[in-house]
C-alpha cells in the first residue's frame, strides 16, 4: 500500500465515521410528529399584519404574514413583533421619529375561521407582539405552557413554522438542538437548527410539552437609546442567538401584555458613564466597575433617592456592577428597565468628598420611564395637513429646556404640498401659540384647533420654537 | 455644395457676432478693465485650521483689489481671516508678501497690507463706486482668480441688488455671516478663487466684493455691496475692527403677519425672537412686539429685505448707549429703553493642545447663545485628533465644553492654556466635560514622545 492510498483509506474511514455520527444524531430525536401537528393546529393561527410606517413627510404601508399562537381562551395571540418595534426617535434629527402603526390585523385559524384582531402592544425585550381576536365572547383553544427546568445541551426541540402563502398545507415541522445553556446575562437555553424567521413559534420537548417559544437573546450592547442614554429597545447580535424564551417570562407577559403608548419601562433618571479602569485608577477606587452619575433629572427617582452628580454606583441590590466599559452600561440599564416601575433599588454609592470617597447606601423607588417620542399621543390637524404630538422628556433634552418653563406641542408629521409645508412649518418645530392662544399641551392644541377648524380663518398664525429661536408662521388654508 | 453653404453660414454668424455689437459697450468694457485690472491681486494665504484636532496649515486661493495708496487690499474674511502668512501676485505678475490687518466675519470683509519694500513700480488703486445707485440689469465685470486662474475677467449684469440671507450662513471658520447686509447678485461667472475680487461697473468703479457662488447653479454669484465694504474697511483702518451694538433681537418681515398683529398698520419691525439674557430680554421686550421708532426715527421692515437695515441701525449705536424704542403691543404704544452692549467676537481664540491631541477655543457670548451654553466659562472642543491621546477616548467630542482639568475649574482659555503648560509633563490628566448639561469624566493618557534615532 503506498502512502497515497493509505491516506485515502483513512479519509474514507473518517467519512464513514462522520456519516455514522450524523446519522446517529439525526435519529437521536424522537418526536411523534403526527400527534404534535394535530396538537399545534388547535392554537396556531396565521396573522396578516398590515402596518403603516411614517417618517416625517413619508408614509408607506406593508403587509407581513406571520405565525401566531393563541395563548388564552379570550383569543389573546402572540407573534413576532419585531416589525412593530422599529419605532425610534432620531435625536440628531430634531425630534423626528419613525412611527409604526398596525392598521389592520387579520387572523386565520387552521380550520379556516377568519377573524379581525386588535393590536395591544409589543414587548421590547422578547420582541413579541400581542393582539386580541375579536371573538365576541367565543372561547378559544390555547396553548398552555409548561415549565421545564431541566433543559441541557443535546436536548431536542421541535416547532411548526409557517410556509409561504401558495403552499398547502401551511405548516411544517422543524427540529433543533439545545447547544448550551447561557447563564449570563440571563438564563437562556441556546439552540442550533432553527432560523430567525421561525421566531415566536412554540417549542416542544420530546414529551410534546410546550415549554416556551423560540426567541432571540437580546444584545444589551446593541441597544437603541434616546438622547439621554435611556434604553428604548434592545438590539440583536449580528448573528441572532436563538433559543428558548422561558415560560415564566411568557406567563408574565400573557397576564399583563405590554400596551402601545404606555410605558412598561422603569427609569432612574440619570445620565451615566461607565467607570473605566483608567478612571478608577486615577481616583484610586478599588471596585471592578460602576456607573458614574453624570446628570440627574429633576424630580426623578434618582433625585428623590439623594443621588448626586459625580456619584459612582458600584453595586445594585448587593450585586457588584462590573461595568468598566461604556459598552456594558446597558447591563445596568437592563436591570433597571426589567425591574419595572415600583421596584426598589438598593444603590451602593461612592461619593467624592474632597480628595477622598465616602461610601453610601441609598435606596431608590423606580418609576415609569417617560414616554418615548414615538409613543407620545398625537393629533392630526386635517385642515392644515400636519400632525402634532406632546412634548416628551427627550424633547427637553434635545432642546436644552426645563419642563418647568417650556411648553408647546411638537410638529411630528407634515403632508407634502399641504398648507403646513407651504407655510414653512418644519418637523420638530414646537408650536407654543396659535394666534393669541397658548398651546401648553396637546389638549390645548386640540381644543384650539377644533375652534379654528370651525372658524376657518384664511390665515392661521403659529408661534413656534425652532433651533433656539422663536418665529411666527403663517399658514393659509383653503379649508376644503 | 452643402459644405460651401455651411461655410458661408458659419462665416455669416461669425461676422454678425463681431461687427454689429454696440462698439461703445465694448469700449466701456475695455475702459473698466483698464481702470481696475492693474489693482487686481491674486492672494495665496496659508490659513490655520483647527478642525481635525491639531493645527493644520492649508494653502488657499483668493482674490483682492488694492484700494489705498499704502498698499491696502480688500478681500474676503474667509480668504485671509485665518491667514498665517500671505503671498500676493499683482497684476504685473510680481509677487509681494502681505500681512493681515483686520477683518469682519459678519460681512466677510478683510483688509491685508502689501509689503512694498521690494516693489518699485507705481501702485495702481481701484476706486470704489456707489452700490446704492447700482441698477438691476447694469453691466458688471467680475475680476479675480477663479479656480486659481489669475487675472480672469467675466461679464454679466447685476441680477438683483437686495438679496438677503439672514444670519443662517456660516463661514468655513464657523462664524455666522450676512446678518447686517444685503447682497448684489450677478450672473457674471463667480467660481471658487473669485472670493475677494472686485465686481466692477462700466465706469471702472468697484461696486461689490465677490464672495459667494451657488453650487449646482449657473451664474448665481453674490457680492458684498461696496458701500458696506467701504464702511468696514474704514473702521478696520481706523480702529482695527468693526464695533457693533447688540441688543439680542431677531426680526421677521411684517408683511405676512400684519393682518394678524395690527389691523390696518403696515409699518414697524416685528420681533420674532429674543436671545435669553440679552439687553432686549432685560428690557422685557418680547416676541410679537412691533418696533415703530428707534430714538424718535421711524423704522419699518415690512419685507425681509428691510430687516438688515434695522439691524445695522442698532449696530451703529455706540455700545453701552441707551436707546429708546417705541413699541406697539396689544394695541398700545410704549417707549422701551434698552442699553446696548457690544456684539463682541463671534468666535473665540483657537488653541492647540498638541500633546493632548485636541484643539479648543474660547467661548464668546455669541457662541454661548448660538450653542445654548449656560455661560462663557470653559473652553469648547473644536477638534479631536484621531491618533492623539484623546483620540482613543470614547468621551471627547467636538462641541464638548471642558469645564475642569484635574478638578481645577477651567475659567476661560487662559486658564486652560496655563493648565496645559503646567501639566505638560504629566502622563495622566483628568478632563471633565459638559455636553447637553451632563458632565463626563475622562482620563487622558499621554504617550511619551518618540525619541528620534540619531
Amino acid at each position: 500500500m503506498n502512502k497515497l492510498s493509505r491516506s485515502r483509506s483513512y479519509y474514507l474511514i473518517a467519512t464513514f465515521v462522520l456519516i455514522l455520527f450524523s446519522a446517529g444524531s439525526l435519529f437521536a430525536q424522537n418526536f411523534d410528529f403526527e400527534k404534535l401537528e394535530e396538537k399545534t393546529q388547535r392554537f396556531t393561527v396565521i396573522v396578516d399584519l398590515k402596518i403603516e410606517m411614517a417618517f416625517g413627510v413619508h408614509t408607506s404601508e406593508q403587509t407581513d404574514r406571520l405565525l401566531g399562537t393563541i395563548v388564552d381562551e379570550n383569543g389573546l395571540i402572540i407573534f413576532d413583533g419585531t416589525a412593530l418595534l422599529g419605532d425610534q426617535s432620531i435625536p440628531g434629527l430634531s425630534g423626528m421619529s419613525v412611527k409604526i402603526t398596525p392598521i389592520r390585523i387579520d387572523v386565520t385559524t387552521m380550520d379556516g375561521q377568519e377573524y379581525q384582531a386588535d393590536y395591544i402592544g409589543s414587548d421590547r425585550f422578547t420582541k413579541l407582539g400581542f393582539a386580541r381576536i375579536r371573538g365576541e365572547g367565543k372561547s378559544f383553544e390555547f396553548v398552555e405552557f409548561q415549565s421545564e427546568n431541566n433543559i441541557k445541551p443535546g436536548d431536542w426541540l421541535a416547532l411548526y413554522m409557517l410556509l409561504p402563502e401558495f403552499i398547502t398545507p401551511p405548516l411544517a415541522a422543524d427540529i433543533g438542538m439545545v447547544s448550551t445553556v447561557i447563564t449570563s446575562p440571563e438564563h437562556f437555553p441556546l439552540t442550533v437548527g432553527f432560523n430567525a424567521t421561525q421566531k415566536a413559534a412554540v417549542l416542544f420537548n420530546e414529551e410534546l410539552k410546550p415549554i416556551g417559544i423560540l426567541g432571540a437573546l437580546v444584545d444589551p450592547g446593541n441597544a437603541t437609546t434616546d438622547s439621554n442614554g435611556m434604553l428604548e429597545s434592545f438590539g440583536q447580535f449580528r448573528m441572532p442567538l436563538l433559543g428558548l424564551l422561558s415560560v415564566k417570562r411568557l406567563q408574565e407577559l400573557i397576564a399583563d401584555p405590554p400596551k402601545k403608548g404606555a410605558t412598561d419601562r422603569a427609569w432612574l433618571g440619570i445620565s451615566l458613564q461607565a467607570l473605566t479602569d483608567e478612571l478608577s485608577d486615577f481616583w484610586g477606587l478599588h471596585v471592578p466597575g460602576g456607573i458614574i452619575v453624570n446628570d440627574i433629572v429633576k424630580g426623578s427617582p434618582a433625585e428623590k433617592a439623594g443621588l448626586e452628580v459625580g456619584d459612582v454606583i458600584y453595586a445594585i441590590n448587593g450585586d457588584t456592577l462590573e461595568v468598566n466599559k461604556d459598552e456594558k452600561i446597558s447591563l445596568f440599564q437592563r436591570v433597571v428597565v426589567e425591574l419595572g416601575p415600583g421596584a426598589d433599588l438598593e444603590l451602593s454609592v461612592l461619593r467624592p468628598e474632597g480628595s477622598s470617597w465616602k461610601e453610601l447606601s441609598l435606596s431608590a423607588l423606580l418609576e415609569a420611564a417617560p414616554l418615548a417620542a414615538s409613543d407620545a399621543p398625537d393629533y392630526d390637524i386635517d385642515g392644515l395637513e400636519f400632525k402634532v404630538r406632546s412634548l416628551v422628556f427627550s424633547d427637553f433634552m434635545r432642546l436644552n429646556q426645563e419642563p418647568d418653563n417650556f411648553t408647546g406641542v411638537v410638529v411630528s408629521e407634515i403632508k407634502l404640498g399641504g398648507p403646513a409645508e407651504v407655510g414653512g412649518l418644519r418637523i420638530g418645530d414646537v408650536i407654543q401659540k396659535v394666534g393669541d392662544t397658548e398651546t401648553r399641551s396637546l389638549e390645548d392644541m386640540i381644543e384650539t384647533m377644533n375652534r379654528v377648524e370651525l372658524e376657518k380663518p384664511s390665515e392661521v398664525i403659529l408661534f413656534v420654537w425652532r433651533q433656539n429661536k422663536t418665529m411666527f408662521i403663517n399658514l393659509k388654508s383653503a379649508w376644503n | 455644395m452643402i459644405a460651401r453653404f455651411l461655410f458661408i453660414f458659419f462665416l455669416a454668424t461669425t461676422i454678425q457676432a463681431v461687427t454689429p455689437v454696440d462698439s461703445t459697450l465694448q469700449h466701456q468694457i475695455y475702459y473698466a478693465r483698464d481702470r481696475v485690472m492693474p489693482a487686481l491681486v491674486h492672494i495665496q494665504p496659508v490659513i490655520k485650521n483647527y478642525d481635525t484636532g491639531e493645527l493644520e496649515k492649508q494653502a488657499v486661493i483668493g482674490s483682492g483689489v488694492i484700494f489705498h495708496k499704502d498698499g491696502y487690499v480688500v478681500t474676503n474674511y474667509h480668504v485671509a481671516g485665518k491667514a498665517e502668512r500671505i503671498i500676493c501676485t499683482l497684476n504685473d505678475r510680481e509677487q509681494v508678501p502681505a500681512t493681515f490687518v483686520g477683518g469682519d466675519p459678519m460681512t466677510d470683509v478683510a483688509v491685508i497690507k502689501l509689503d512694498l519694500s521690494d516693489y518699485e513700480p507705481e501702485l495702481h488703486i481701484a476706486d470704489f463706486g456707489n452700490s446704492d445707485s447700482a441698477q438691476v440689469g447694469q453691466y458688471v465685470l467680475a475680476m479675480g482668480s477663479p479656480l486659481s486662474l489669475s487675472r480672469s475677467v467675466s461679464a454679466g449684469v447685476i441680477s438683483t441688488k437686495d438679496r438677503y440671507f439672514g444670519s443662517e450662513v456660516r463661514l468655513p471658520s464657523g462664524e455666522r455671516t450676512g446678518r447686517y447686509n444685503l447682497w448684489l447678485q450677478t450672473d457674471a461667472a463667480i467660481n471658487p478663487g473669485n472670493s475677494g475680487g472686485p465686481l466692477v461697473d462700466l465706469s471702472g468703479r468697484v461696486v461689490g466684493i465677490n464672495s459667494r457662488a451657488t453650487m449646482f447653479a449657473n451664474n448665481i454669484g453674490f457680492a458684498i455691496p461696496i458701500n458696506i465694504v467701504r464702511s468696514v474697511t474704514s473702521a478696520i483702518l481706523k480702529d482695527g475692527e468693526v464695533v457693533r451694538s447688540w441688543i439680542g433681537l431677531h426680526c421677521q418681515a411684517l408683511q405676512e403677519l400684519e393682518g394678524y398683529f395690527k389691523a390696518g398698520r403696515d409699518n414697524g419691525v416685528l420681533i420674532a425672537s429674543i436671545d435669553p439674557g440679552s439687553p432686549a430680554d432685560i428690557a422685557f421686550l418680547k416676541a410679537g412686539d412691533i418696533i415703530l421708532e428707534l430714538d424718535g426715527e421711524p423704522v419699518s421692515a415690512r419685507f425681509v429685505e428691510e430687516v438688515p437695515l434695522f439691524y445695522s441701525k442698532i449696530a451703529k449705536v455706540t455700545p453701552g448707549t441707551e436707546i429708546t424704542l417705541k413699541v406697539f403691543r396689544d394695541g398700545e404704544e410704549y417707549p422701551v429703553k434698552v442699553v446696548t452692549r457690544q456684539l463682541g467676537d463671534l468666535q473665540g481664540e483657537d488653541f492647540e493642545a498638541a500633546k493632548w491631541g485636541f484643539t479648543v477655543k474660547a467661548i464668546t457670548r455669541q457662541m454661548q447663545i448660538d450653542n445654548s451654553l449656560d455661560d462663557t466659562l470653559g473652553v469648547l472642543v473644536t477638534g479631536v485628533k484621531r491618533s492623539g491621546s484623546a483620540g482613543g477616548l470614547d468621551g471627547l467630542r467636538r462641541g464638548d465644553v471642558i469645564s475642569k482639568i484635574n478638578n481645577v475649574r477651567v475659567n476661560g482659555l487662559s486658564v486652560f492654556a496655563a493648565l496645559y503648560a503646567e501639566l505638560s509633563k504629566d502622563r495622566r490628566v483628568m478632563i471633565q466635560t459638559n455636553r447637553n448639561g451632563a458632565i463626563r469624566y475622562m482620563v487622558l493618557k499621554i504617550e511619551e514622545e518618540e525619541k528620534v534615532n540619531e
